[in-house]
């Protein structure tokens, strides 16, 4: 555990300041042992609030701030992307604190030191629950002992309701704004903060409700301040022509014609920079005008020559081609070894199949963009990011700046996905900023930049072998080939005694990143559509056979994060199979298939039975029904939105996901070729949420898609007779 | 260049500019009115749409030339009409989630229930499906139309 320097430190940055009690991160950073990545609060009372002009209000920089006015403001130290955290976090300190949810606000954090917080995993809300409670248990407190003070009488004949301190059988009330001013921090703050009583989860007011989202009445409005949003004085605007190819170079450009047009003011080179296997800032030619309209225009009038290296010699064919000899080599590295070896030939029967998860794009709804400003020796960047700290190193690392001289505006965006965890984007614009001698620029990908300059999801091939034994799976081996990412899961929650695991990595033809649910996108789809293969071949109903392979009260310890609790994915599963009613009569040329999946970044478990029907050759999901146990729910409205929208994405995947690439060039530009699903696509969707006693919350955002795949897949199979092993796959029958 | 008039939710700016530029363009990067968004640059995703004389268009693929001396209204316009009931109906039904799409989608809305107020499910599902949302805000974008088309019902008008 951090230390406070001294009280002095502390009275700084958490008690009175002109703008009511005040709670800087520094102090709960000091304070609170588990979380050790969130941001300093070292950034001073400034003019601009993220990137936009303030009201003439008070700069909030700080984690919690109580006003005089009795508005409450927390700072966002996870990134808003859409998934709710702004809505979920809040209603944690507001439970605790008693506020009123109405005075309750969020500010999104300024970043200057290399500590803010990574998002992702679905693991915001976990992280952060013991942090948010204490805190506002904490100013709860202050406020408590500040009001008994002024009535003299004692703490506990005070209590706390709805923003206000109230005096036990009587009418005698203190708002929060009113108080904030007289609070004072004891010598003991520290214990105090460690030792605060938390309320009991029976007394929850607000936790378990449906309380709505605070960023929705901002973005019906047209005001939620996206970073593509910010104007900032003096800003021009840049576009980059990128290398087509991954690992190219630059050898000429011609901007002649460029700086013709109006508004283009200049034309500079981007040297590129090598961050890691995966990703990297390509070389290009970037284009600075008074427009973005006019940069867009700029970008597509430069000449530019290139060596297009190795890569522009990759065809997919003859790469799935290698990726399918290693699955059959013996390369690789062991990562997963339960149980002993078996010999294969004393086995009844092997059944084995590969299944092949392609390429996706993210294609979030807001292309990527970042403002930067380089002044040699620091420098200031206004960006929707799920890693600011990510950002922070690597200019540091590729641009000298000192990392307590780089200051980060964070901004809530138009979608994550993964793709806004790449810091590459960001990091690019401030390159551009300082091959333009400075100018503070707002660099803006066009769609087509954004989808062929995508950080796509690895390709993966999955190969999986059972033995069975007497009616039952005896080993399960699993290997699996990826795109230029580490990272194979192996999560076998089925009882089989005997396993192993073998990751084999690749290089493939472009640069990869995250992508929702990560790696267990592959590995759900290619477990649960295998599973579904193996109680077909041995005859067993494909709920029936899962549940005898999930034993109760059984926690599997993948060596990750979190244990795989058994109760809680059969939970998941026999929710899903009794709401969906699992096995009823289904209409001809129609059928249902199910799957299940544990989420373990975010020890949270999904379970989805998917109905198809097929007219005239045509594949027509009409029902999904999806369970989830997420542990303790924050707000179950803000559960069932992420997984319908875990639902849909997934279904884009599959009927028309993927990507496709000649010489290297991803063929995809826009949404023309690159669809997502349509609202006139979509099926009837129905989410439940299990009952648990989990007393903590769990992850949410990555748990539909998994399962979401295979039940898909597997009720496509239950009504054609034919099995899917590859996605995407085309609507029509006839093309499976 | 040249100077471009523009009604834009009732009031007029008139600026030098690249007559050229697509409403969008001059909307976001001239005007400062970032309500409304980029998404694709070729009307394919609707995140753009505003409404032009009380149509919905793309911004994204119309000159600004084309919108002279037209009424364009914008989401920065839409609390002063009777059509905050549907910004009210998104609220109600919580349907944004990354909210990028979300103006395009209203416009849209907008847009279609002037033409059609009083569209059956399939009729919505058609008019919504040049609006691109990838958070899957689907389900809930329908619920939201038709429960201002229900209110509407009753009430004789948005």
């Amino acid at each position: 555990m951090k230390t406070m320097n001294s009280r002095r430190d502390f009275l700084k940055r958490t008690g009175l300041a002109s703008g009511g009690l005040v709670i800087g991160l520094n102090f709960l950073q000091s304070c609170v042992n588990e979380v050790v990545n969130i941001p300093k609060n070292a950034a001073p009372l400034v003019d601009l609030e993220n990137g936009f002009q303030a009201q003439g209000a008070l700069s909030v920089t700080d984690f919690l701030q109580i006003r005089p006015d009795g508005s409450v403001f927390l700072s966002l130290t996870k990134y808003e992307m859409g998934q709710g955290v702004s809505t979920g976090l809040s209603s944690i300190l507001a439970e605790e604190l008693e506020a009123d949810w109405e005075k309750i606000n969020i500010k999104y954090i300024k970043s200057s030191v290399s500590e803010s917080d990574i998002t992702g995993g679905s693991t915001s809300t976990l992280l952060h629950w013991d942090l948010l409670r204490k805190a506002g248990a904490f100013a709860k407190y202050l406020l408590i002992e500040a009001a008994a003070k002024e009535w003299t009488v004692y703490e506990d004949q005070c209590y706390a309701e709805n923003g206000h301190i109230h005096q036990h059988g009587s009418t005698v009330k203190l708002g929060y704004g009113e108080l904030v001013e007289k609070v004072v921090v004891p010598e003991s703050y520290q214990t105090l903060f460690d030792e605060v009583p938390l309320k009991y989860q029976s007394k929850f007011k607000l936790i378990g409700k449906s309380l709505k989202s605070k960023i929705i009445p901002d973005i019906v409005t047209g005001k939620h301040p996206f970073s593509i949003d910010v104007r900032l004085p003096n800003m021009k605007y840049a576009a980059v022509l990128r290398c087509p190819v991954f690992k190219g170079k630059l050898l000429s450009f011609d901007a002649s014609d460029a700086l013709r047009i109006p508004g283009v003011e200049k034309v500079v080179k981007v040297d590129g920079v090598i961050l890691d296997a995966a990703t990297h800032i390509r070389d290009g030619v970037a284009v600075i005008a008074n427009s973005t309209w006019a940069a867009f225009q700029g970008k597509l009038a430069v000449k530019a020559e290139w060596d297009l290296g190795e890569n522009a010699k990759m065809e997919h064919q003859k790469f799935v081609a290698d990726c399918l000899e290693q699955l059959d080599s013996n390369r690789g590295t062991e990562i997963l070894r339960i149980g002993k070896k078996i010999n294969t030939s004393e086995m009844d029967q092997i059944i084995s199949y590969t299944y092949e998860f392609p390429y996706q794009h993210h294609a979030c709804m807001e292309p990527l963009n970042a403002t930067s400003h380089f002044k040699g020796d620091s420098c200031e960047m206004w960006v929707g990011t799920q890693s600011a700290d990510k950002i922070i190193a690597n200019i540091e690392k590729h641009l000298g700046i000192p990392k307590e001289n780089i200051k980060i505006n964070c901004h809530p965006s138009g979608g994550g996905f993964g793709l806004r965890y790449s810091s590459e984007y960001a990091v690019e614009s401030m390159v551009v900023s300082k091959a333009a001698g400075g100018d503070l620029v707002k660099m803006c990908y066009s769609r087509e930049d954004d989808i062929k300059f995508d950080y796509l999801n690895p390709f993966e091939l999955n190969k999986h072998t059972v033995g069975i034994k007497d009616g039952r799976p005896l080993f399960w081996d699993f290997k699996n080939v990826m795109a230029n990412w580490g990272g194979l899961l192996g999560w076998m929650y089925y009882d089989i005694p005997n396993c192993s695991g073998t990751q084999i990595t690749v290089d493939g033809f472009t640069q990869v990143g995250a992508w929702r649910s990560v790696m267990a996108n592959a590995e759900g789809f290619s477990t649960e559509c295998f599973i579904d293969e193996v109680a077909h071949e041995l005859n067993r109903d494909p709920l029936e056979f899962r549940l005898s392979l999930l034993p109760r009260n059984k926690m599997v310890d993948f060596k990750h994060s979190y244990k795989c609790n058994i109760n809680r994915l059969r939970g998941a599963l026999e929710l899903v199979a009794k709401k969906a009613k699992w096995g009823k009569s289904m209409p001809e040329d129609s059928a249902q298939g199910i799957a299940v999946y544990p989420y373990m970044h975010g020890n949270g478990y999904g379970a989805v039975v998917a109905e198809v029907s097929i007219a005239n050759n045509e594949i027509k999901v009409t029902k999904i029904t999806a369970s989830i146990d997420c542990g303790l729910v924050i707000n179950p409205d803000q559960v069932r939105q992420q997984m319908e929208g875990g639902v849909i994405w997934a279904l884009s995947a599959i009927f028309h996901g993927g990507t496709e690439y000649a010489n290297g060039v991803v063929k995809r530009s826009n949404f023309h070729d690159n669809p997502v699903l349509r609202i006139n696509e979509i099926p009837e969707i129905e989410v439940h949420i299990c009952e648990n006693d989990e007393t903590r919350p769990w992850g949410v955002g990555e748990i539909a898609g998994p399962p979401t795949y295979a039940a898909v897949c597997n009720a496509i199979f239950a009504a054609t007779g034919k099995r899917i092993r590859k996605l995407p796959i085309k609507k029509s029958v006839l093309a499976l | 260049m040249a100077t471009i008039r523009l009604n834009v939710n009732g009031i007029v700016h008139e600026k030098e500019m690249d007559p050229n530029m697509p409403l969008l363009w001059v909307l976001r990067d001239i005007l400062g009115l970032t309500g409304t968004k980029f998404g694709c640059g070729i009307a394919q995703c609707g995140a753009c749409t505003v409404l032009v004389d009380g149509q919905a268009v793309r911004s994204c693929s119309m000159g600004v030339q084309s919108a002279m001396d037209k009424n364009i209204e914008t989401i920065e316009g839409v609390e002063a009409t009777p059509f905050r009931s549907l910004q009210q109906a998104w609220i109600d039904q919580q349907v944004p989630q990354c909210g990028y799409c979300q103006s395009g989608q209203l416009m849209n809305a907008i847009g279609f229930l002037k033409s059609n107020p009083n569209p059956t499910d399939e009729a919505i599902l058609n008019a919504m499906s040049g609006n691109i949302c990838r958070c899957g805000t689907y389900p809930r974008i329908l619920k939201a139309i038709k429960s201002v088309v229900e209110q509407s019902s009753k009430n004789n008008g948005i």
